[in-house]
């Protein structure tokens, strides 16, 4: 057989999955011994491409070819014995057990006591690891526990642990996305080390900055098609972010100018950890006025949720301030935002948007239930649980197969969302948070929401809209602010911020402002 | 009406398991089924002895009953709001001892409903409190706490408060019991549950407390999520300890209505099993109060009434407690398949 020059080829690979094409007819060859980027948006296909050659996913068209031959890489356990790894965006470690159990797990060294009764040789063990770990220049300790060791010392673990495998090709799922700048540069250092070593290593990344650093070649990938495989060394990061973010931008939301009021939401330097204790969102300070779409830009995990958490009253804000309408709510609890004006729409609609196992009519006044409307000295006014429930279902065009009484679980994405949009908007608060607000759903009821955001704007509302699709912010902002790492490094009205300017300040390489 | 099904298939299925069992043992199924509806006074047996008649049995069926009912509406309301409340046989037994004490300062029926709610309020919202103060997982707590409050009372009881000759402890005066025992009524001996109107009052009004009121409201959204219960704006940490206090409070009537009702006294080294069949009654009766009510009827049926299949067909009392195992069995499955089929 011919030995082919690619250790890795994947010819003409389509993946569906109900709704989207997550892979559209893409086609990569990776050469032995090189580091080979995979660059693109959120939901570009980046994971579900590089998944079907782990054997997470087996494609629903074209062939994949390791070392020159044709495989079916069905498991992930035989994508190991294909000598493949991968390390997941969250690691996979047994968090009571030390790095070297985690390591050896699965194909501990056994000796046999009395010659019958197997044991774990652990003692080898840790001299494998600590040899292994040396030769790399992976620095762990194998006799650490996991919980007790640091974010960027899992990934080592992770990593020896596909070479315990003796992994060729390594593959690395946003592998920076949960370390601190310092920890990134000793990450990258390690990647040449393991390319040094003769390894082929395919990473996954929107951090166009480390491709830079340390890729030889990066295909980019858009809404699932393959726009070009690059020499990093002759690119710019200018062109590759143009083509990562590059594409029709739709102006299909029709819009009259803006007329802002009075300032209606002011957060000042607020800072606020997430729930493992690090700052998530770090010195925040913007405001929203009467009439204005502030939308915030930015890659997943940069600290939206947490700022959205926080305006709503969910997350208690390290430090800073937050003031609504001259109000200070700061330290106010949910049910006094929720009467001082601040209405939410969180991006999880299956665990906190909704109770998915009460009929559609009891999630109406979910917020509310409490005030005079809904009840009268803790007695509820079931009649106007019913009424309210019919108006909002036919005013949102909320459709479901029983009405009131049907179990929300059982309804589709799209009419769960509009249920929760529509017991937000109807509250006519003077601000309005849109988390994700369209996440999953289909063409037609994404334009839906984008009329009814601007239509809240057009009302008098503040609205902060949070969401990690760039299409959508553009559609929909007065104002644009970019997040990268807990910080807003940009702030600027949206005509006057191009999208690729856009795409490089998401990306943390844009002048901070 | 899909719950309600899956339950009459639970019980069904049960009841073939057992007739299996007596077949398999060479007895007659039929008529042991027979014997447990006679033993419950709703069939007539060939002959009564003195004072007695179909009628009287059926009293004292419904004085086992009401307790159950209690139990099993504490596990009900716990469920609703999230938790597993296994702890019921702990705090019936708590109450039923504190009731005991406080009879032999003030005898008085009232006083022994609401020191038992009481009690058993307080040993619920324990529980309620160490889960989100502490984060202690209710179903260690509350199974813990079975096994404490079981041998401080044991221990109280061999010591101050026993009766010698039954060695179970002292019997409550009269005046203080809660069922009327071995009422004269038309030349019978009847045994009146006071508890018993009480208890079907109880269910109504948890009924509207968890649908029509907004505290159920709180439960209800706390129980089924809690993430989305807070982003209402509700104190899913006072709700939780409300829900507990609340199911505590119910055990602790069924507590008073089994200790200081259907029997007068406390036995000592045991919790009741009456706490875990609970659960299955409550399961069985889809979590719903009145649901409890009819379930509550049913296993009392299989339990009351096997002491007079026993002597009839010479068999072990214990086959009713298998029936009712078979009964909790598949009315878990039921709950899972019920919960399965909504997604």
């Amino acid at each position: 057989m011919a030995e082919s020059e690619f250790i890795v080829e994947m010819r003409h690979i389509t993946k569906r999955f109900p709704g989207i094409v997550a892979n559209d007819d893409v086609s990569i060859a990776i050469k032995k011994g090189e580091i080979f980027a995979v660059l693109g948006e959120n939901g570009a296909g980046k994971s579900t491409l590089v998944s079907m050659l782990f054997g997470m996913y087996e494609p629903d068209e074209g062939e994949i070819y390791i070392r020159g031959k044709f495989e079916r890489i069905n498991s992930p356990r035989y994508a190991t014995s294909l000598s493949i790894g991968m390390v997941h965006q969250h690691f996979r470690l047994v968090s009571n057990y030390t790095i070297a159990e985690n390591i050896i797990l699965g194909l501990e060294p056994e000796k046999k006591f009395l010659g019958i009764f197997p044991y774990i040789d652990i003692k080898k063990a840790n001299r494998d690891i600590a040899e292994l770990s040396e030769r790399y220049g992976l620095k762990v300790n194998p006799e650490d526990i996991i919980e007790n060791v640091n974010v960027a010392t899992c990934q080592r673990v992770e990593i020896l642990k596909m070479l315990y495998r003796e992994a060729e090709i390594l593959i690395f799922d946003e592998p920076t996305a949960v370390l601190t700048p310092q920890e990134i540069e000793a990450f990258l250092k390690i990647l040449q080390n393991l390319r040094e070593h003769g390894k082929t290593i395919i990473l996954i990344t929107h951090k166009l900055k480390e491709i830079k650093a340390v890729a030889d070649r990066c295909a980019i990938l858009n809404r699932g098609k393959l726009i070009s495989i690059l020499d990093v060394k002759t690119s710019s990061t200018d062109d590759m972010a143009k083509m990562m973010v590059g594409r029709e931008i739709s102006f299909t939301t029709p819009k009259v100018p803006a007329n802002f009021g009075k300032v209606i939401l002011s957060v000042e330097n607020m800072s606020v950890k997430n729930i493992t204790g690090l700052d998530a969102v770090k010195d925040v300070s913007f405001e929203i006025r009467s009439g204005e779409v502030f939308a915030v830009a930015g890659v997943s995990g940069n600290g939206q949720n947490e700022l959205a958490d926080a305006i709503a009253g969910l997350l208690k804000p390290s430090g800073g301030k937050i003031i609504l309408n001259g109000q200070d709510i700061t330290n106010s609890s949910v049910r006094k935002r929720i009467e001082a004006g601040v209405a939410y729409i969180p991006e999880d609609r299956h665990n906190v948007g909704l109770v998915l196992d009460f009929p559609l009519r009891d999630n109406f006044p979910l917020r509310r239930y409490y005030s005079s409307k809904f009840s009268h000295r803790g007695v509820i006014n079931e009649a106007e649980f019913d009424d309210y429930g019919k108006r909002l279902e036919s005013e949102y065009d909320i459709r479901s197969s029983q009405g009131g009484a049907t179990i929300t679980r059982s309804m589709s994405g799209g009419n769960q969302q509009k249920a929760i949009i529509a017991r937000e908007i109807d509250m006519q608060t003077p601000l309005i948070i849109f988390m994700q607000p369209t996440r999953g759903l289909d063409a037609g009821a994404v334009m839906n929401v984008h009329r009814q955001i601007v239509a809240e704007r057009d009302r008098g509302a503040a609205v902060l809209l949070i969401s990690l699709d760039l299409d959508e912010i553009y559609d929909c902002a007065d104002t644009i602010a970019v997040i990268f790492n807990g910080r807003i490094n940009k702030i600027s009205p949206a005509s006057e911020l191009s999208v690729e300017d856009a795409g490089l300040y998401m990306m943390g390489v844009g002048k901070s402002a | 009406m899909r719950k309600f099904t899956l339950s009459c298939l639970a019980i069904i299925i049960s009841l073939i398991f057992g007739a299996l069992i007596l077949w398999l043992m060479g007895k007659d199924p039929v008529a042991a089924y027979m014997n447990l509806l006679q033993g419950s006074g709703l069939m007539e047996k060939a002959r009564y002895a003195g004072r007695q008649s179909m009628f009287t049995d059926f009293m004292s069926f419904i004085d086992a009953m009401t307790p159950m009912i209690f139990a099993s509406l504490s596990v009900a309301l716990a469920l609703k709001g999230g938790f597993f409340n296994i702890g019921v046989s702990g705090q019936m037994l708590f109450a039923g001892f504190a009731a005991h004490m406080l009879s032999l300062f003030i005898p008085s029926r009232i006083l022994v409903v609401i020191v038992g709610f009481i009690a058993g309020a307080l040993i619920g919202a324990l529980i309620g409190w160490l889960r989100y103060k502490f984060n202690v997982s209710e179903v260690v707590s509350s199974i813990m706490l079975n096994s404490i409050l079981m041998y401080l009372i044991t221990f109280y009881i061999n010591t101050f408060y026993i009766n010698p000759v039954s060695r179970q402890s002292k019997s409550i005066v009269d005046s203080a019991r809660l069922t009327l025992s071995g009422f004269r009524w038309e030349g019978l001996k009847v045994d009146i549950a006071l508890a018993f109107p009480v208890a079907i009052i109880t269910a109504l009004i948890l009924q509207w407390f968890i649908e029509r009121t907004t505290y159920g409201y709180e439960i209800k959204a706390s129980g089924l999520s809690p993430n989305a219960a807070y982003y209402a704006g509700m104190n899913v940490h006072r709700t939780a300890l409300m829900t507990m206090t609340l199911s505590g409070a119910l055990a602790g009537l069924a507590g008073v209505s089994y200790f200081c009702g259907y029997l007068a006294s406390i036995q000592p080294g045991v919790v009741p099993s009456m706490g875990f069949d609970a659960i299955a009654v409550s399961l069985l009766g889809g979590n719903n109060p009145l649901g409890c009510v009819l379930a509550s009827f049913l296993i009392t049926i299989i339990s009351k009434g096997s002491i007079y299949m026993s002597s009839r067909q010479h068999i072990e009392p214990e086959i009713a407690s298998l029936i009712t195992a078979f009964i909790l069995t598949f009315a878990a499955c039921s709950a899972f398949l019920s919960r399965k089929g909504k997604k």
